[in-house]
């Protein structure tokens, strides 16, 4: 706040100079942040001027840093009306807007506090930041030009304003900003590190404008000179550049990085497009590079495994042999996962297995010998056997991975990967319980380890048993906390809330799924909200090329796999509420699970605590700390009853999928999803536009099937065409999506004629003719044609059907049940409710640790350890 | 696995590598600023998908003026038990001490690890050279002490 309240005598700003000198002193007082003497002082000032806007204001801020927000909120606003032309009402007035994160309304009374004091540095810095914020780069253009022309000095405010025109697109005044900055540099010393990254920013920009030998030039001089010390960042700059020229050195320049760090893909990659070598196109000669690079680095991992993506045929299987034989003598646990993407290609696939089912025989242990195999390791042939189980469990050959796994875990009972890959295996196969049986006794093997408590706690949420999960994720999370779930949500884990909101979601506890979902929707908000400090901080460091990859970076925040997850499967939800709002009173068991009520129980105390704390001391205005000028996020709706209780789910449904139109455009489910709120919204231009992208996604994908149906049905029924311009736009989409003179029945039965092997078609032919009024009869016998032997069914598409069945109300859902549970006979997904309480109970008894923990469905007869029979 | 710098947008993926792995966590912001103001010294390791299964944060204590006490501090470093035995918290470090070298002239890199924590210590000791220097008592936020190490860095 700068100070000098300059006022003429008639003016309400006019203090008398006793005043004056004590406004002064509330100014320095706040600055320290010595919050209870700027109390005093700003009351010593309005006995005698009561409404001096300006002490009003300040004593209005004051109040806010010590938790007295709204009656100092009350003061701003009341000292802004008794002093509109003071710069500091709105200053203070914008400081309070941005603790809100009013980013926006911030901006305007900055703004506002500039034309009564437009040079003032502190304003035209907060403004520039909130610009930066709101990525309104024209105005921060401006700003950051103002702040270099009132203090050309600081170096920041060159950099700055660079910085400001690159942000803008403009590159060229950008360098010029530079160059002209770097002619105002006087003996710079040598090892600067600040320097040093200036320097890196301009060779960057000087790439993206194209000037590649000026950018070189720049470049070699100023690592000569050791002006430029990250000899990393010069190794990588200085390939790409001299690739780009098509410079001789470049050959040796990408050498040198690969030398340095011999297990970065993208060096091989920039060293073999150097020889214009695609890797996709000339394996060929691509391999015998990266032969030469594996004998050259004996130990690097990556030219050796990259030379398995590229080669093919008899040279595949000579160099896949020592890769996988190294792995498994070695036991390294990943060589599967390592080599899974090459299974894309059935050729490899069978050579891969043929390598690996030759090492096991060879392996094998001979009972009559006492001794196995000298030449190799014991522990060669458990890791074969490993890496077989995951292979065959991959090609949901299920009861072939746990049978090797059962013969691994008799070699070697104490391998957590060998649990991990039985949960795995059975997850796959459908049984839920078993599963996660199978991935608590691989934790047990070792409670240290947070990564295995981990898997337990997220494969008992995927069976339902979400208070015993939050038992386990309790044994690392801070005693003090709430609950273990609110430690996992302030520090920001995505899997937690993802993995419980999907469990409470299946469990038809809606309220406590939105809950999670919108709890991943605010830590995304929070993402975006912290890099607010560093648009200044950063320029301060002169960190620029890593400032702009962040500022990137959060531009593209919501692409995140996580916040996807959230936005569709709440939106999914707000729309189900929408559609039956009968679901927002359903409650199937009291709403919260048991750990949650007592988790709410001490949150309510802990939170009463702090209360009676805050008005003890609010009442003697005794304390002086700061509580900052951020509003802290209060759950004033623990249960999410309010949430499941919103007049407005679409409404919210079409702001959490907002951010996918732009960041999730290859996504068909995000499609559809915007679909299935714009078309309840009446928005049908959208509607169309969301059917179009899905549509050239995938033409024949099921969902959007019924969504074609549903949009043509929903047209025809409405009581007058849709006006112009959405009305026609939409009718002429769906004239391009259904074939003309085709009715929508006929359409119908074309779809499931065309794939009528497909269990996903089939459901959504049922569902569309469901749409259209089809009886329940008739939409059973098509569901029900998925148990024909040539339909290909997983388990997946058997639970939708299943949970559609169930919505439709039909007679024949335990008869489906039955037939599924023949079907999928290591799942426990379709057994009764009474059989499943029986596994549920199974699941949570752990007497097999360290033996060989066996499903109860499985492998009776071989190992004799069977526990927990059901 | 792929071995490299980590850059900005690798905040979200090594927070949540380490929330699932590591007793201490940190919000994002940590994470940011990390990379932010030293965005040479940290490296992640990805799996064929591209997901950060390994990860080394570190910073420059900058406290000292005194040349002689420049260092590295390895704020947090973890690999997936699943990625075990392929040397990447190895490699992960070495490339992180590199560039405390190349950049700041770091003299040495320290690190604090829990007491009770024997594999952990046994990778410092035994696999990169770290030597145990002293105790902090109640380092940790359930008042379990803390193991400094600490490791002299070769200048060329």
């Amino acid at each position: 706040m700068s100070k000098k309240p300059v006022a003429s005598k008639e003016s309400n700003r006019h203090l008398s100079p006793k005043e004056a000198t004590l406004f002064r002193e509330l100014l320095s007082l706040y600055e320290t942040k010595n919050l209870k003497k700027g109390l005093k002082t700003a009351d010593q000032i309005l006995k005698k001027h009561p409404e001096h806007g300006e002490t009003l204001c300040m004593k209005g801020l004051v109040l806010v840093h010590m938790g007295r927000r709204e009656e100092g909120v009350e003061l701003v606003r009341k000292g802004i009306r008794m002093d509109l032309t003071s710069h500091i009402v709105w200053h203070v007035f914008g400081l309070i807007q941005k603790g809100e994160k009013k980013y926006e309304d911030a901006l305007k009374s900055y703004t506002q506090a500039l034309r009564f004091d437009k040079d003032n540095l502190n304003l035209l810095r907060d403004v520039a930041q909130l610009q930066t914020q709101l990525r309104l780069y024209d105005g921060l253009v401006e700003t950051r030009y103002m702040l270099l022309r009132l203090r050309p000095t600081m170096r920041q405010h060159w950099i700055s304003l660079a910085v400001a025109y690159h942000l803008n697109g403009n590159l060229a005044e950008t360098k010029n900003v530079l160059m002209e900055y770097e002619k105002t540099l006087k003996n710079v010393p040598h090892y600067d590190v600040e320097h040093s990254e200036t320097l890196l920013y301009h060779v960057r920009v000087l790439e993206e404008l194209g000037q590649h030998a000026e950018a070189l030039a720049l470049l070699d001089v100023s690592a000569k000179d050791r002006a430029i010390v990250d000899k990393t960042a010069i190794m990588e700059f200085r390939a790409r550049l001299l690739s780009q020229l098509k410079s001789e050195e470049a050959e040796h320049a990408w050498k040198v990085l690969i030398e340095h760090n011999p297990e970065c893909y993208e060096y091989y990659k920039g060293y073999l497009s150097n020889h214009s070598l695609n890797i996709d196109d000339n394996p060929t000669e691509a391999l015998s590079f990266l032969r030469d690079f594996s004998t050259q680095f004996p130990k690097a991992s990556v030219p050796r495994r990259l030379s398995l993506s590229l080669a093919s045929g008899a040279e595949f299987k000579e160099l896949a042999e020592p890769y996988i034989f190294s792995g498994l003598t070695k036991g390294v646990p990943s060589l599967f996962v390592d080599l899974k993407s090459l299974y894309t290609d059935p050729e490899k696939l069978h050579a891969l297995q043929d390598i690996v089912e030759t090492i096991r025989k060879d392996t094998t242990p001979d009972p009559s010998l006492a001794s196995p195999s000298p030449s190799t390791e014991p522990t060669t042939y458990l890791w074969t056997l490993y890496f077989l189980a995951q292979h065959y469990s991959y090609l949901s050959e299920y009861a072939k991975a746990l049978e090797l796994l059962d013969l691994a875990i008799v070699h070697t009972p104490t391998l957590p990967e060998l649990y991990t890959c039985r949960a795995r295996t059975l997850k796959r196969a459908g049984d839920i319980y078993g599963a996660s049986r199978a991935m608590e006794d691989a934790r047990l093997l070792d409670g240290q380890d947070r990564f295995l408590n981990t898997k337990s706690a997220k494969y008992r949420m995927r069976a339902g048993l979400i208070d015993e999960a939050s038992a386990l994720l309790g044994l690392f999370t801070k005693k003090d906390a709430p609950s273990p779930g609110a430690d996992l949500e302030e520090m920001q884990s995505l899997f937690y809330l993802l993995e419980e909101g999907e469990a409470h979601r299946r469990a038809g506890r809606y309220n406590l799924a939105l809950k999670k979902y919108t709890s991943v929707q605010r830590i995304f908000d929070d993402f975006e909200d912290d890099q607010y400090d560093f648009h200044g901080y950063s320029l301060r460091k002169f960190t620029i090329n890593v400032y702009l990859n962040m500022l990137d970076w959060e531009d593209h925040l919501r692409s995140h796999p996580g916040y996807v997850k959230a936005a569709l499967a709440a939106s999914r939800i707000f729309v189900d509420i929408y559609d039956d709002p009968q679901l927002a009173t359903h409650n199937p068991d009291g709403g919260a699970t048991d750990a949650e009520k007592k988790a709410k129980k001490k949150a309510k105390k802990a939170q009463k605590e702090k209360e009676d704390a805050a008005k003890k001391s609010g009442t003697t205005t005794s304390t002086n700390e700061d509580k900052g000028l951020e509003v802290l996020y209060k759950d004033e709706d623990p249960e999410g009853m309010k949430l499941l209780a919103a007049s407005d789910p679409l409404e919210r449904a079409a702001k959490l999928l907002q951010p996918l139109t732009t960041l999730a455009q290859k996504n068909i489910e995000a499609w559809i999803a915007i679909y299935d709120v714009a078309i309840r919204r009446g928005k049908f231009l959208q509607a169309a536009q969301a059917l179009s992208r899905a549509h050239a996604l995938d033409t024949d994908n099921s969902d959007l099937h019924v969504r074609i149906i549903h949009a043509k049905h929903t047209a025809s029924n409405l009581p007058e065409p849709i006006s112009p311009p959405a009305g026609p736009v939409f009718l002429e989409t769906l004239n391009r999506l259904i074939p003309e003179g085709v009715s929508l029945e006929t359409f119908n039965s074309q779809y499931l004629q065309k794939h009528s092997e497909s269990a996903s078609a089939i459901l959504a032919t049922a569902q569309a003719s469901r749409l259209m009024g089809a009886s329940l009869q008739e939409v059973q016998d098509v569901v029900f044609t998925v148990l024909n032997d040539k339909v290909a069914l997983d388990i997946k598409t058997a639970l939708e059907i299943s949970s559609f069945l169930n919505k439709i109300k039909s007679p024949r859902v335990d008869e489906l049940h039955k037939a599924f549970d023949e079907k999928f006979t290591i799942s426990t997904a379709f057994k009764t409710t009474e059989e499943s309480a029986k596994l549920r109970a199974w699941a949570l008894t752990n007497d097999s640790v360290g033996g060989t923990a066996v499903t109860p469905t499985e492998n009776e007869a071989d190992l004799g350890t069977t526990t927990g029979s059901v | 696995m792929n071995i490299r710098l980590a850059r900005a947008e690798d905040v979200v993926g090594m927070q949540q590598a380490n929330l699932v792995n590591l007793p201490e966590n940190y919000n994002i912001r940590l994470w940011i600023y990390h990379i932010v103001t030293w965005p040479q010294l940290s490296f992640v390791a990805e799996d064929p998908k591209g997901r950060i299964i390994g990860y080394v944060l570190a910073k420059i204590e900058e406290e000292t003026v005194d040349p002689a006490d420049i260092h590295g501090h390895i704020n947090s470093i973890s690999v997936m038990l699943s990625y075990r035995r392929l040397g990447l918290a190895k490699k992960l470090m070495e490339l992180s001490q590199d560039a405390m070298v190349s950049v700041y002239k770091a003299k040495y890199v320290s690190l604090h690890v829990r007491e009770t924590n024997r594999a952990a210590i046994g990778l410092y000791r035994d696999a990169l050279g770290f030597e145990a220097v002293g105790t902090e008592k109640g380092y940790y936020y359930d008042g379990e002490n803390a193991y400094m190490m600490r490791l002299n860095l070769k200048h060329d």
